[in-house]
Order: C-alpha cells, then structure tokens, then sequence
C-alpha cells in the first residue's frame, strides 16, 4: 500500500521472476468476425514482443486490425461480436502471481488484470468518459476495484494523479463532469484513469488522433514522460507516421490484420525493406522538408498513385501580376448565445473578427489553424453557407453580398465547396452521377441530361475512376474514392475557386497523398484556386502557395509558404510548427520539446467585452504579421 | 442556466399551456350546442321563457369570458361549480380522480418493472433465443388495439372463466382486467425502447472503457450503462403518461371502470359544461405536470443539464 500514496515511485513494476527482455509475448494471433469468426480475419498470425519499458508502436491504415489487436490482448473483442480464433499472449502477471496466457484466462481473471496490470487509452476523449458520472468518481473507481482502498483514500489518490498529469485545479475537477471539459483535459483524465494502478503495459489507441495539434504534442509528452517515470510498457497504436517516429522504441507495421515489417523505429522508418512500408512513408508530409522550395510538391508515391504527374514540380501560382480572384475584406461573423430566463444574448462567439485576405487565380492559400479559430466560418461564409455580420466579400471585383439573392447564385457556382467527410457528403440514395449533375442541372450548365451524363463520365475519368461508376451508389466506394466523386462534383460547374474544408483529414494517408495530387494536378490544368482549410501543417507545407493563420478568430499571419514556414513571426505559428511532431527517428527520443502548459481559450464572450482587432504589419513583401502578442490561457 | 431558471421557464410555460387548453375547452364545448334545450327535452312544451330561464339559473346567459373567469376561479379555490345534473361537481371529481390514477399508475408501474429487467435482458444478449422471443412477444403485444384486447381479456377470464369481474368496481380484484389490458399494450412498447436505448448505450465507447478498467458486467450494465440510457427512457415514459391519460377512456369505457375517462365521456354526452371543463382540465394539469416531473428527473439523472 506504501507506494500507492506515492503515485511517482515505480518500485513494484519489476518483480524478480519475470523473464528477461519481454514483458508481453503474443505468439499467433488471429482474430475473426462474423459466424464463428470465419467469415472476415481482422488480425491473421500476428507476433510480436513487448519489451519492459519500451514502446511499440503499431501501425496501419484503417482497417489493418490494430485497434482490434489491443481488444484482443484485453479480452474484449467479443464485445464487438469478434473471436480470438489461435494464438497466445504470454504475461508475467502480479495479480495472479504467475505467468499466464491471456487468451486462455477466465473472464473473471481477466477483470483482476484489465485496468490494473493492463489498461488502455481510447481515441475519442469526447465519448471515453461516462457523461453522469464525475471524473473523481470514475478514476477512484478503478483504485477501489483493483486496490480495495476506502471511497477518501481512492479520491486523495485521484486528486494525486490528475496533479500527475498536469492538470490544474485537480481538486475541482474531481467533481467536475466530463462536458465541462476540453477534449485534452478530458484525455489527460483519462491518461491518470489508466494510470492510476501503475501498469506494467498501457494500451494507447490513437490517443492524439482527435485533438488539436499542440494539444497533441502536450498528451503525447505526458504519455512520454510518465511511461519513463511508472516503468510503463507502452503499446503505442497509430495511422500517424510522424507521431510514432516521436514515440516509439519499436515498430510493428500491419496491412489487412497481418504484419508486414517489424524492428526497430530507426530501422523501419529510415531503412524500410517492404515495398508497402516504403509506400506508406512516402506519402506522409513530413514537415521541413519543402526548405527552400518556392512551389508546391507532388507526392512521391510508388505503386499507389497512377503516376500521371511529374513528382519534381507543383502547380504554378499566378500572383501580383493580377488582381485577387477572391478578396475578404474585414469579415466578421459572430453567433449570439442566449442563456437564462428570458433567452437574452448574454455571450457572443466571435467566430471570425475583421478577417481580411486575398485569393489570387491559381493559387493554393491554405488557412490554417485550431478550433475555434474560425478558419471553417470564413470558408462557409464565402461560400455564402452562412451571412456575415459585417465586411465584405469581393469576387471578381464583386461585392457578393450587396447583390440581390437571385444575383448571388452565379457565385455558388464560381466558388464550389468540398466537405471533411466524404461519407456524410453525399446523398446515398442517389446514384454517384446523380449527385455530381445535379448542381450541373441546377445553374443550367447541362442542357440536356445527355449532355450532364457526358460531363459526368467525362468528369469520372479526370478524378481517376471510370464513366461506368456513375450508375452506382455512394456506399459502394471507399473513403478516399468518395472524395474523388465529391471534387467530380465541385468541378462540374467549371469553378475557380474551390474551397476544401479539411478535405482530406479523413483519409488514410496514401489515399491522401493520392488526393492530394490530384487536386494539384486539377490546378495545373485549370488554373484553379484552391482555399485549403485545415489544421495540419505538415499538408500545408506540401501544397499551398501562401499561408494565413487563424487564431480565436482572427489572422495572425499570412504570407508565403516559406516566409511562414522558414520565418515564422508571430508566437502562434511558431507554436503550432513547434507542436507538429517530425518524422525523424535520428534524433533520439526526448528530442520533441512541445510546449505544456495551456488550453486552446474559447472564441466565445460576454456581450460588450469586444475583442482587441490585431492590426497586422508588413514585415517584407507579401509578409504581415499581427502585433498583438500571443497569450495562451 | 442554472438548474433553477431552467424549471421556473418549464412551470411558466407549463401554466402558459393550461391557460391556452382551459380556454380551449370552455370556447369549443360551447359550439357543440345548447345545453338548455337538451334540459327541456323531456318537457311537452317548452316556450323561449322556459330555456331562458334554464340558461338563466344555470349562469349560461352570461358572456362567454365571464363564464371563463368564474371557471378559472373556481378552479383556483377548489371550488369546481354545480354539475347540471349530478350535485357537485367537486364530489364526482373526487371520486373519478382517483380511481383513474390508480388504473394508470399501478399499469405503468408493473410495466415499468416488467420491462426494464426483460429490455436490459434482450440488448444484452442481443440475437440469442431470449431476445428473439421477447422481440416477437412485445410486437404481438403492439398490434393489438387496447378495446379489443379488453373485450378479449373480459371474454377469457371474465366471462369463460369467471377469476375477475368483468365490469365496474367492487373491490381490489376489479382492477385486474383493465390493468392487464393497458399493461400489455405499455410493457410491449417499453420492452422495445429499452431495449434499443441499451443496445445504443452499450455500443459507446465509455462502455468498453468501463469494461477496460476491469469493472464487473454487472457493474457496467447497472451502473455505467443503464443511468445514461435512463436519460431516454424517463422521457419516453413522460409522454407515454399522456397517451396513457388518453387511452384511458376506452378502457374505462370498456369495463365500465368509474375515473375520469367516463366522467367526461358521459359529461360529453350530457353537455354537462361544468364537469367536462373540470374534467379535461385536470387532465391536462396531470399531463403537464408529470412532464414537469419528468424534466425535473431529466436534470437529476443528467448532469449536462444540471450544471451550467
């Protein structure tokens, strides 16, 4: 019981009898779903060994079986209607006082372990956490289970372990419900829930994948620093290439549930023997890799793109010698909150404040930030999705929203919109071809339905898929296909401007990459101007032309990719470049110095408390620079 | 909003509602025709001095909002006015009142805990043979009209076999029937919604991260599960009580069972204004005030709500 009231000490991790290296040894696996198992394989004869202390990181696109792989090791794979079909997991456990295979305990034996010797992190913070309970009851929970200690003892550890995990004001949060708190602090609690029984191996299942990126470098520096502190083995699993290279002593790649290369971090993302690893890596983004390049890169990718583009240049921007195509000017947008008796407007979002920025022909101007920094709202604005409260939007030396509705249709046309979630995007009662002519038909491009179905076909071959995919539905492509139908759709009106909200943050990263080059590729023909919104920086530096940086609703800064990514001015960008993890295993662990502290503060105020506007600065040609200082709460 | 300002801005609006359902009755009961004239219809000869007479004695001369005001104060005092036909109209309230809410409460109540156990039952064991039949049961049990399955009831165990009595009320054993027959038609659709709120909580990720802990599944159903799915199912059975208020009246028609049902069916009948007003509105302040409760229950169980 000693070393329960102090959570640092690590003095019960090793026990004398263990085997040498391995604290883990899964031999064989192979999990299936469906009647028996038998009719889909998830995970086919996957071995691996977890060293004390270290960190593997398992890695794959999605549907690798990686996620079930973790289940499986936890005994919780049938609670997906799944079975662990062969193989074995031998651990030297405390509880039972031996050593044993996981895959052959009762359930019961298996509860001693779970939580205690084993426990695991889930992806989503929003929904990992029970939304009735407090946070206070639902870690002390698990102390009271596994160590029998009191409902007082259980709380003051509690309180220790949020303190372990950087969270301010752990005496508050105890009682605090999981809604009243942000995605990184509600991960934080659940890092010191799976902690809070110091275990031998912690499961960590995309821990990062749904925050913010330097909300991501803090947890990922907390997983780092507390696995070395408590002795923890970690288990560490990842679509993110970039972020194993931070994290992981060992990696263990997987395609289809079975493993495709194994060894060490250096040795797996520097020196790749398998063409599929090779492929995988490059296609990642790796930030600081565009040094010194003026223009956007295609993607290098062998065996996974159909090689149509010549992977040396980028789409050329048509800049300073024209007026900008598309030009915001002081564009504010702010949603009234109403609370209390009587629905008065008591606070304000100030989604965007005084946003003014150019978009010139040909160009990629990729607007960049975190949530709530309002980069969507000036996307949907423009696209007249949402009225602005104030400023303007010229197109073509047109103010949009001074012309009368019927006028303002044209604009819809001229400016297309491509959405994050390629599966929500389009109506799945409708035929692919149905969707991609229908706004064809509607601003009368298409004469005739010959005619649309000809564009269609046309359209279906230029995004790279086949005139014969139009008579089928949506459900019938995958992810990275319905995006390709999606940017059919946005070209059917022969736009200029097209405005891609995280279009391509759902994607696996080949499929991605694959995207990506396409809508270069559709810009080198075109001469078409993208709007990128996004909030990964390492796509960014890859394809945009200029770069502008949102924070709580206003630019911060804007000006050329390099200028931005080489001489970052203000205190914001250079936080959100020093939050983006490098794919770099050369450089040791411990290389990846995040800033701690600090919440991303909400955009939202109370009625009269206006914000400051930052007036931005010239600092050279094409470079303003806000001189408002950053203060992160 | 604090917990506070969110139930004072459900009671103003609750007495908003009663205001508009009380106008409501008074103005639309008064369309269906003259009470006075079905009062002289035994009477061989009846003058225009006759029925204004009858008008006279019984306030219906009056304008219509007067009629509305003294409705509305009586109400507040409790002193609910002279039926036309049948003494106060308070007495036979206070008989009706009750016999209806036991038939409403003990049905729902049995319900309720009949199907509970038995949907937690069926989403946890979601596919096995206990799931199939509880959902073709509940399903036979939906497609019965409640007027038919009371005649049944009464032809099975009333008349073939004589265990219940059939109609009316003479002591404890007569409540049986109508009971069974709303409890049938409740318990088939509560098993169902239980069972898919708990399918849909077991299915979230805080379920598996309770399990992931090492908790019991006993734990995770009880504790971790059923209070979020009890966020759905306490709304649910809100508005359930107010269809229930309403399908009352064919049952208690049926068997002939003395609540509120058939006082204001046979006040209908009757246009006896005074007991039909008060009636439906108590009805109605019954209905709205279980929907308070509800979202008073709502605020407890959810803390979402509670809390700012």
């Amino acid at each position: 019981m000693q070393e329960l009231t102090t959570p640092l000490t690590s003095t019960n991790t090793v026990t004398a009898s263990k085997p040498a290296s391995a604290i883990l040894s899964l031999r064989n696996l192979s999990v299936g779903f469906g009647q028996n198992g038998k009719s889909v394989r998830a995970v086919e004869d996957l071995s691996f060994d977890l060293a004390m202390n270290k960190t593997l990181a398992i890695v794959g696109e999605s549907g690798s079986g990686k996620s079930i792989t973790s289940l499986a090791l936890l005994g919780l794979v049938h609670h997906l209607g799944g079975s662990v079909l062969n193989g074995s997991a031998l651990f030297n456990s405390r509880v039972l006082g031996r050593e044993v295979d996981l895959n052959s305990l009762s359930e019961k034996e298996l509860r001693k372990i779970r939580g205690d010797e084993i426990s695991m992190i889930f992806q989503e913070p929003m929904t990992s956490l029970n939304p009735v309970y407090t946070i206070g009851t639902q870690i002390s929970e698990t102390l009271m289970l596994h160590r029998g200690v009191s409902a007082a003892e259980a709380r003051r550890l509690t309180k220790d372990y949020l303190d372990l995990v950087r969270l301010p004001d752990a005496l508050r949060l105890l009682d605090a419900y999981p809604h009243q708190l942000s995605g990184g602090m509600r991960q934080r609690a659940m890092i010191a829930m799976a902690l809070s029984c110091q275990p031998k191996i912690l499961i960590a299942d995309e821990p990062t994948t749904a925050l913010d990126v330097t909300i991501q470098a803090q947890i990922l520096h907390i997983i780092r620093e507390l696995q070395a502190e408590l002795g923890t083995a970690v288990i560490f699993i990842s679509h993110d290439m970039s972020v194993v290279s931070e994290m992981a002593d060992d990696v263990l790649v997987m395609k289809s549930g079975r493993m495709v290369e194994q060894g060490s971090v250096e040795k797996v993302l520097l020196n790749p023997e398998q063409e599929y690893t090779q492929a995988l890596l490059a296609a990642v983004p790796q930030i600081g890799s565009m040094k010194g390049q003026s223009k956007p890169k295609f993607f290098m990718v062998p065996g996974l793109s159909e090689g149509t583009t010549n992977p040396s240049s980028g789409p050329q921007a048509d800049h300073n010698t024209k007026a900008p195509l598309l030009e915001t000017k002081g564009l504010t947008k702010r949603f009234d909150i109403r609370k209390g008796l009587f629905s008065r407007i008591t606070h304000r979002v100030h989604a965007a404040e005084q946003v003014s920025l150019q978009l010139y022909p040909g160009e990629t101007l990729a607007l960049v930030g975190e949530s709530g920094s309002g980069k969507s709202t000036v996307g949907k604005t423009i696209q007249q999705l949402i009225e602005p409260t104030s400023g303007e939007v010229h197109f073509d030396g047109q103010s949009i929203f001074k012309l009368p509705k019927l006028a303002r249709q044209r604009f819809r046309r001229e400016i297309q919109y491509i959405f994050q979630d390629p599966y929500g995007s389009l109506n799945p009662r409708l035929t692919v071809g149905q969707s991609i002519m229908e706004p064809a038909l509607t601003h009368g491009i298409a004469t005739s339905k010959v005619e649309a179905e000809n564009m269609v076909g046309a359209l279906l071959e230029k995004v790279g898929l086949q005139p014969e995919h139009a008579q089928r539905y949506p459900h019938e492509f995958s992810g990275g296909q319905r995006q390709r139908i999606c940017i059919a759709r946005a070209l059917i009106c022969d736009p200029k401007v097209i405005i891609a909200d995280e279009s391509v943050s759902a994607l696996d990263v080949s499929v991605q990459a694959q995207v990506l080059n396409l809508m270069m590729q559709l810009q080198q023909e075109r001469a078409l101007s993208y709007l990128f919104i996004t909030h990964d920086m390492a796509v960014v530096e890859r394809v945009a032309h200029r770069v502008a940086v949102m924070y709580l609703g206003q630019l911060v800064e804007i000006g050329s990719r390099q200028q931005v990514f080489e001489n970052p001015q203000h205190d914001y960008t250079k936080r959100l470049l020093d939050a983006v993890p490098h794919m770099d295993p050369s450089r040791g662990p411990g290389r990846f110095k995040p800033p701690l502290e600090g919440e991303i503060p909400s955009p939202m105020r109370a009625v009269g408390n206006e914000p400051a506007i930052n007036k931005l600065e010239q600092i050279a040609p094409g470079h303003f620079v806000s001189q408002s200082d950053f203060i992160p709460s | 909003m604090s917990i506070a300002a969110f139930f004072i801005r459900r009671v103003v609006q609750a007495l908003f509602v009663l205001f508009i359902v009380t106008l409501f009755v008074a103005f639309l009961i008064r369309l269906t025709g003259d009470p006075a004239s079905i009062l002289a219809e035994e009477a061989a000869s009846v003058t225009e001095a006759d029925l204004e007479r009858i008008r006279e004695s019984l306030g219906l001369n009056k304008p219509f909002l007067v009629q509305y005001y003294e409705f509305i104060r009586g109400l507040l005092t409790l002193d609910l006015g002279q039926s036309f036909f049948r003494g106060a109209v308070g007495d036979l309230i206070a008989i009706a009142l009750p016999s209806t809410l036991v038939l409403a409460l003990s049905s729902m109540l049995v319900s309720i805990a009949i199907s509970i156990p038995l949907g937690i039952h069926a989403a946890v064991h979601k596919g096995g043979i206990a799931d199939q039949i509880i959902r073709v049961v509940s399903l036979l049990g939906l497609s019965f009209p409640n007027f038919w399955l009371g005649i049944m009831l009464v032809l099975l165990f009333a008349i073939t076999i004589p265990l219940f009595p059939a109609s009316g009320f003479s002591g404890a054993s007569s409540i049986v029937m109508p009971a069974v027959t709303i409890g049938i038609i409740l318990t088939a659709t509560n098993v169902r919604l239980v069972r898919t709120t708990m399918l849909e909580t077991l299915s979230s990720q805080y379920v598996m991260v309770a399990r992931a802990k090492g908790l019991s599944e006993r734990v995770v159903i009880y504790k971790h599960a059923l209070r979020n799915a009890a966020i759905g199912i306490v709304t649910f059975l809100g508005l359930q009580f107010g269809n229930l208020i309403g399908g009352l009246v064919i049952v208690e028609l049926v068997f002939n069972w003395p609540g509120m049902g058939t006082l204001a069916v046979e006040a209908i009948g009757q246009r006896d204004y005074p007991v039909l007003q008060a009636a439906i509105s108590l009805l109605a302040v019954m209905i709205v005030f279980v929907n308070l409760v509800v979202d008073l229950v709502y605020g407890l169980i959810d803390p979402r709500i509670r809390v700012e």
